[in-house]
C-alpha cells in the first residue's frame, strides 16, 4: 500500500492508502466516494493526443469569442498555465464557481479570507453547527476527521467534548450524531437566525413553537451557544442555493458578531463539494475584472469553449447546458460523460488521483500536494496538456 | 424469562425449547424462528455491519475506543491502516478486521455501542 491523495471530494484526504492489483486497485480508509472515484480514474487510458491537439489549437485560435470554462476538478497548476492560455488567445476565463462559491466567497462574512482551518475545528471546536449541509451524503469523512468524533488539543474526548447542532429543512442522515436537531420550514433559514440572535440578545421572543420548532428545543440551541467557547457553522448549499444567499450569509455574519461580542470563538465555513473549488475562488479573486459567465453562455455570447476537467454540460442548469452545446467544445480531461462525448475535440489526460502531482485547495483553503504512487505516469497530466497546446497556440499564432 | 434472556443473547436457539417442538406449536415455533433469524447472521458480538449501507466515512473506526488504544492516530481521525483495529474502511467500505477485540466479545459482552450510534447510514446494527 501506498499513500495516496483523494480528489474525490473537496476534503481533498491525505491520510489515505491504495495499491494495484492486477487490473484492479485496493485502497484503505477511502470513503465509498472516493473509492469509487479512484476505481474509475485508474481505468482511464492516455493514448496519443498529438492530433487531437492540433485540432484543438486550430479551434481555439480560430475563435471569434471564446470562454475557458470547468476548472473545479483542475489542480492550481492547470489554473494559472489556463489564466495565461486565456490571455494569450483573449477568451474570458472563467468557472460554474461564478455563481455560487464565488459570491459566498465575495461576500463580507468572508471579507479576511477564512479565519481557522479545518485543523483547527478538530482541536477547537465545541460547538459544531451543520446548516443546510449534510456530509453524510456528500463530504463523508467531515464528521469523522475534523469536525464530530477526533479528539483535540482542547477536546480530549472526541465527541464527548462536542455539542453537535444540525438545521435543515428535512431529516438528515447527519442528524443520527446531532444533540440538537432544527427542522425548519424551507426559506425561512434567514428569520430564525434573526430569532436565534434576539435570544442571545436577551429579547427573548421564543415561544411554545417556532417556524415548527418547539419552543424548548431552540431555547437549548441557543444556551448550547451561550455555553460554547468555540462555535463553528458549516453552512452549505441548503443556505447558498436558497435563493435567498445574502439575506441568510449576513445572518451567520452578524450571530457569529454578536457571539463573539460576549468573548467566544465563533467562525463559519463553507461546505463546497467539487475537489478544486477553492483553487478557482482563490485563482478568479486576484483577478480584476469578472464577468458573469452564466448570463453570458445563455445569450450566446460565445461561440468556441475550452472546457477542462469538468463534466458542464452534465451539471450546468439546463438553458446554459443548451447555449454551451451550440458552441464549438474543446475538452481537455479524463475520458468519459457527456461533455467529453460532445465535444469537437476530446484530449484526454490522467485524473490527479492517478496521475499523483499537482496542488489542490482543500475547502479550508489548506493547499494539499498530490503524491505519486503505482498507478501514477510522467506523461498526460492536464497541466502538461494545457502546457503543449498553449504552445501551439502560440505557434499558429505567430 | 431466562430462556427469552438465553435467546436473545444467541446462547440457545428456539428448538433448544422442548414444548415448543411438540406437535399444535408448529407455528409458534416458525414465528419465534423468524423472530430470531437476523441474530443469527450476527456477529458473536451482535453486531450487524451491513455493506450496502456503508458509505465507508470512517465514523465507526474514529468512535470506537479499542481502535484508538491499537492505532492512536486514529483518534485524531486518521483512517486506520494498520491490522490492529476492529474496524478498518477497505475499498470504500467498513470492515470488521478483529471481532474477537471488540467489547462486546465474550467472555467480557460490555454494552458498548458506540459504532451503532454514530453509524449515520444505520449500517451497524447491534442484536
Amino acid at each position: 500500500m501506498e499513500n495516496i491523495v483523494c480528489n474525490g471530494c473537496s476534503l481533498l484526504c491525505d491520510d489515505v492508502s491504495a495499491e494495484m492489483s492486477g487490473k484492479s486497485v485496493n485502497s484503505l480508509g477511502l470513503c465509498r466516494l472516493g473509492h469509487a472515484h479512484l476505481e474509475t480514474a485508474v481505468t482511464h487510458k492516455v493514448g496519443s493526443y498529438e492530433k487531437e491537439l492540433e485540432k484543438a489549437a486550430d479551434i481555439l485560435v480560430n475563435a471569434d469569442s471564446l470562454l475557458l470554462y470547468g476548472w473545479t476538478h483542475a489542480t492550481d497548476e492547470s489554473i494559472k498555465e489556463g489564466l495565461a492560455l486565456a490571455s494569450s488567445l483573449g477568451g474570458h476565463f472563467a468557472s460554474t464557481v461564478d455563481f455560487g462559491a464565488m459570491q459566498v466567497m465575495s461576500h463580507n462574512i468572508h471579507s479576511n479570507g477564512l479565519d481557522i482551518d479545518l485543523e483547527y475545528v478538530r482541536n477547537n471546536g465545541e460547538f459544531i453547527i451543520y446548516w443546510g449541509s449534510d456530509p453524510s451524503e456528500s463530504l463523508h469523512r467531515h464528521p469523522s476527521r475534523f469536525a464530530v468524533l477526533p479528539r483535540g488539543e482542547k477536546i480530549p474526548e472526541g465527541i464527548e467534548s462536542r455539542t453537535i447542532g444540525v438545521i435543515d429543512v428535512r431529516q438528515t442522515e447527519t442528524m443520527k450524531m446531532a444533540n440538537h436537531r432544527l427542522i425548519l420550514p424551507p426559506g425561512s433559514d434567514a428569520e430564525l437566525l434573526d430569532i436565534i440572535i434576539s435570544e442571545l440578545e436577551g429579547k427573548s421572543l421564543i415561544k411554545d413553537k417556532v417556524l415548527g420548532i418547539p419552543g424548548s428545543e431552540l431555547v437549548g440551541f441557543v444556551r448550547g451557544l451561550q455555553k460554547s467557547d468555540c462555535t463553528v457553522i458549516f453552512y452549505g448549499s441548503g443556505m447558498i442555493n436558497s435563493g435567498n444567499q445574502e439575506a441568510n450569509l449576513s445572518g451567520i455574519a452578524k450571530l457569529l458578531e454578536v457571539l463573539r461580542s460576549s468573548g467566544k470563538e465563533a467562525y463559519s465555513l463553507p461546505m463546497f463539494v467539487q475537489s478544486n473549488t477553492m483553487g478557482v475562488v482563490k485563482t478568479l479573486s486576484k483577478e480584476k475584472t469578472r464577468i458573469n459567465s452564466l448570463q453570458r453562455i445563455i445569450s450566446g455570447d460565445y461561440d468556441t469553449t475550452l472546457i477542462v476537467g469538468d463534466d458542464v454540460l452534465a451539471n450546468l442548469p439546463g438553458p446554459a447546458a443548451k447555449a454551451l452545446a451550440k458552441t464549438k467544445i474543446v475538452y481537455i480531461g479524463p475520458p468519459g460523460g457527456l461533455t467529453d462525448k460532445r465535444a469537437t475535440a476530446s484530449v484526454h489526460t490522467l485524473d490527479t488521483i492517478s496521475a499523483g502531482t499537482g496542488t489542490m485547495t482543500r475547502v479550508d483553503m489548506r493547499e494539499i500536494k498530490f503524491k505519486k504512487w503505482k498507478a501514477s505516469k510522467d506523461v498526460g497530466t492536464t497541466t502538461d496538456i494545457i502546457l503543449k497546446l498553449h504552445e501551439l497556440v502560440r505557434k499558429k499564432k505567430a | 424469562m431466562a430462556f427469552a434472556t438465553k435467546l436473545a443473547l444467541g446462547d440457545i436457539s428456539p428448538d433448544d425449547c422442548p414444548p415448543l417442538l411438540e406437535s399444535g406449536f408448529e407455528k409458534n415455533l416458525e414465528k419465534i424462528r423468524n423472530m430470531v433469524a437476523p441474530m443469527l447472521s450476527a456477529e458473536a458480538t451482535g453486531i450487524k455491519l451491513d455493506e450496502s449501507k456503508c458509505t465507508g466515512c470512517n465514523n465507526c473506526v474514529v468512535v470506537c475506543p479499542v481502535d484508538v488504544a491499537a492505532e492512536p492516530p486514529t483518534s485524531e481521525g486518521k483512517a486506520a491502516m494498520s491490522k490492529d483495529t476492529v474496524f478498518r474502511v477497505e475499498n470504500g467500505i467498513s470492515k470488521i478486521i478483529n471481532l474477537e477485540k471488540c467489547r462486546r466479545f465474550p467472555p467480557d459482552k460490555l454494552n458498548c455501542r458506540v459504532c451503532e450510534q454514530y453509524c449515520c447510514t444505520d449500517a451497524i446494527e447491534i442484536w
